[in-house]
């Protein structure tokens, strides 16, 4: 009895653990379409950046004013952006990765318990 | 052997309808949300065009007078001048000086990009949509009751093998694997034939008085033809020499047995046999082709009468006129 006691307890706090990897992969999922979103948004600005003239004025929004800037500056600017945003994202795929490593073997963690006590209760109702 | 065919298990026990039903709905939120989306780009579209509009005409005169907001409910009466010039959003946070035609070119780009989203997503909503139904009859179908039935495929040469022993099963599924190979290969080769052969013979009916000159020359190409078969099977034969002998019996009625229906033999009684043995001996052999079991001995008889017959009697047909079979009939 006791024994099945401590199981159950067992299974619930995997349970926990797996809810909380749900929830962290959710929330994974959610910030890497926002660095996507950003990202498309960025080369975008890259590709408008190469069709300006050498002599445009360029702009960035800082605050509540617009700062002029070098269109040289803005396009290594966004470049730089870029490969952060996809160094992110790869960053984000690799922990993605690993929380859905952690998820399955915490499953099959589940299931050999509630095996266990499946068996333990057939057993206990036998005898 | 023939105990246990295969499975029979009900659809339902798989899938149950309520299941499948909550999967199909599901998707189809999913889709609802899509179809969201899409409608939201839509708008971005119609707005974009809009604006690409209003770039085009606010050049066309060098001030507007215009309400300008002011915090969130109040105008008060202003005068929009320089109006070539707009400070464009590029995005990010990154503004550039533009004119008129530069920012409707701007604008342009941005709404192709817009396009091919309103393409990508529409895609993915027709694959949601297909899902969807697919979710759906499923759930139909296990609430009508349907069952699966599973059926393992035996192969009938594999089976037999089986029966003879495990020890020898590869080599001999091996074997099988070959000869089948090769009979149905040579299979084609004689139905082609003999299709080729009842086409000449419709047409030849049809000119039934006719030349006797064409009649041989098609004799001539037809045992020239012949022979070449004959060798390729050979040649075939010579690869397969590791196949039971019984199996190489098998080849020789069906050859000799069909080149026979090709070069009509002298006396009419042969002939007949000529004639029906192949169609018997197809009928009676597909189903054999892959097994094991030895074959009947009447057969290889056959094939050594035909055989000697058609020695004979392709030696003859180089040399003298040979008849045709048609003519053979008439008689």
């Amino acid at each position: 009895m006791a024994a099945l006691k401590e199981l159950q307890r067992d299974l619930e706090n995997k349970a926990n653990d797996v809810n909380k990897l749900q929830k962290d992969i959710a929330k994974n999922h959610q910030v890497r379409k926002k660095y996507t979103i950003q990202l498309g948004e960025n080369e975008l600005v890259l590709k408008e950046l190469d069709l300006l003239n050498d002599d445009a004025n360029v702009y960035k929004l800082i605050g509540p004013v617009l700062v002029k800037q070098d269109l040289a500056e803005a396009n290594a600017n966004v470049r730089k952006r870029i490969e952060y945003i996809s160094a992110e994202l790869k960053r984000l795929d690799a922990t993605l990765q690993d929380l859905e490593e952690k998820q399955n073997s915490k499953k099959e963690a589940i299931y050999k318990l509630q095996q266990r006590m499946q068996s333990l209760q057939a057993g206990k109702g036998k005898a | 052997m023939e105990t246990k065919k295969g499975t029979v298990t009900s659809l339902s026990s798989m899938f149950p309808a309520d299941e499948a039903q909550k999967a199909s709905r599901r998707v189809q939120d999913t889709i609802d949300e899509r179809q969201h989306q899409l409608d939201q780009l839509k708008a971005f579209i119609d707005d974009n065009i809009s604006l690409i509009n209003l770039v085009h005409k606010l050049p066309h005169e060098t001030h507007h007078n215009i309400m300008v907001p002011f915090g969130k409910a109040a105008f008060f009466p202003g005068r929009l001048i320089h109006t070539n010039e707009f400070m464009v959003l590029l995005g990010d946070g990154y503004y550039a000086e533009r004119t008129s035609k530069q920012t409707a070119e701007i604008l342009k780009r941005r709404g192709t990009a817009l396009e091919t989203q309103v393409e990508s997503l529409k895609a993915i909503m027709q694959d949601l949509k297909a899902e969807a139904s697919f979710f759906e009859i499923t759930a139909q179908e296990s609430a009508e009751g349907l069952v699966e039935i599973r059926e393992d495929y035996v192969e009938e040469g594999s089976s037999e093998a089986l029966a003879t022993g495990r020890k020898k099963f590869d080599s001999i599924l091996e074997v099988d694997d070959r000869k089948a190979a090769v009979e149905d290969d040579e299979y084609t080769r004689i139905f082609s034939r003999i299709s080729e052969l009842e086409k000449e013979e419709e047409e030849a009916e049809k000119a039934n008085e006719s030349d006797e000159d064409e009649q041989t020359q098609n004799e001539l190409v037809r045992s020239a033809n012949q022979i070449s078969i004959d060798q390729e099977i050979k040649s075939s034969q010579v690869e397969t020499s590791e196949v039971p002998a019984v199996s190489k019996e098998k080849y020789r009625p069906q050859r000799y047995g069909s080149s026979t229906g090709n070069h009509p033999a002298p006396n009419s009684n042969m002939m007949n046999k000529a004639f029906e043995v192949p169609e018997e001996e197809k009928r009676d052999q597909t189903p054999l082709t892959a097994s094991n079991t030895a074959f009947t001995g009447s057969i290889v008889e056959h094939a050594h009468d035909i055989g000697k017959n058609l020695t004979e009697q392709q030696s003859g047909a180089r040399t003298s006129k040979p008849v045709s079979r048609f003519k053979m009939q008439r008689k």
